[in-house]
């Protein structure tokens, strides 16, 4: 699904951790679309689409997707093999995948031990991203 | 009870960093030689490095100092990177070297460049201790590079954790209980 991008609310994050992804991407003044784009990765004998991969960022200055998983380990599995999918169907779209460690030490760098326990400490709530923004236009995704 | 004692494992003795860093040291004076490049570094982090690093070369080289905002430390402010202590001097058409302590995301080098090449350099290159490329974020080509090293919260020779632990003259792995992490299973 494709969320919002710049605009007076901003998109609604599926996850705290995304929003907080984000505000830190804003602040490093980091251009950023959040899931603009949908990888179809599986298909039915009649050619229809039954499995897609939306990596939650892209980041159109480097051309990087990242995809952020704090979540249940079953849910992490579930990703990594879309990831091999994505990555053997579309081997020339970069895709990043931040784990819960890179998450966890990311806030641990900047020092935010209370959100990151607040977040992972259960699901994390889903979080408003009101105060959100890309900092400069962003071209569509190729 | 010293600052040793929070040190789960030294990552990089203090010989290994003295040797390397006199070799980046005869590197830039090869690379650099008739110029006079001036060597930009941002605190606090970097300044270990940066006063080892100046003294292993003997360029007429030039030292200035930034500081940014951090995001953690500014969540209660603009929302933004904030520069907290500009340049003294100007860099128009000088050939800058960046000094960096450590690069991780690379976040906030990928600001520091975007800001100095506004500030038309003749040149920019990047010259870092240690390179975690594990979180990388950005594109960036380090041109200098001290170590390559593993993803783990490291500290020590400039390098903090809430500002302790600079003093250490090697690079260690923090012990986990210190910043609330779970300790390894032996």
């Amino acid at each position: 699904m494709a969320a919002g991008l710049t605009n007076a609310t901003g998109p609604r994050f599926a996850h705290a951790s995304e929003a907080e992804l984000a505000r830190i991407l804003d602040f490093y003044q980091v251009a950023w679309r959040y899931e603009p784009d949908v990888f179809p990765i599986s298909w039915n004998a009649s050619g229809a689409v039954v499995e897609c991969f939306a990596p939650d960022f892209y980041l159109p200055e480097i051309d990087l997707y990242l995809e952020l998983t704090t979540l249940k380990q079953s849910l992490v599995r579930k990703k990594n093999r879309k990831l091999r999918w994505m990555r053997l169907l579309y081997p020339e779209t970069r895709v990043k995948l931040l784990y819960a460690r890179d998450f966890r030490a990311l806030m641990l760098k900047y020092g935010r031990l209370d959100f990151l326990h607040e977040v992972l400490g259960g699901n994390g709530p889903s979080a408003s991203s009101r105060s959100v923004t890309s900092p400069r236009p962003s071209k569509p995704a190729a | 009870m010293t600052i040793h004692d929070d040190v789960q494992e030294v990552l990089l003795t203090e010989d290994q960093i003295q040797g390397r860093v006199a070799e980046l040291g005869v590197e830039l004076a090869h690379d650099y030689a008739d110029r006079q490049p001036v060597l930009v570094s941002v605190l606090k982090g970097s300044i270990i490095f940066l006063a080892d690093l100046i003294r292993a070369t003997e360029l007429p080289l030039a030292v200035d100092l930034m500081e940014l905002s951090s995001y953690g430390a500014a969540m209660e402010s603009s929302g933004q990177v904030r520069i907290l202590k500009d340049l003294s001097g100007s860099i128009e058409g000088r050939d800058v070297i960046v000094v960096e302590d450590i690069i991780d995301t690379g976040l906030t080098l990928n600001y520091l460049l975007r800001y100095l090449h506004e500030r038309s350099p003749a040149s920019i290159r990047i010259c870092c201790l240690l390179d975690k490329p594990a979180r990388r974020l950005t594109d960036i080509d380090i041109d200098y590079r001290g170590f390559t090293i593993p993803d783990r919260f490291v500290v020590g020779y400039g390098l903090d954790f809430d500002e302790r632990y600079r003093n250490l003259s090697y690079i260690g792995v923090l012990r986990p209980s210190v910043y609330g992490g779970p300790e390894p299973r032996t």
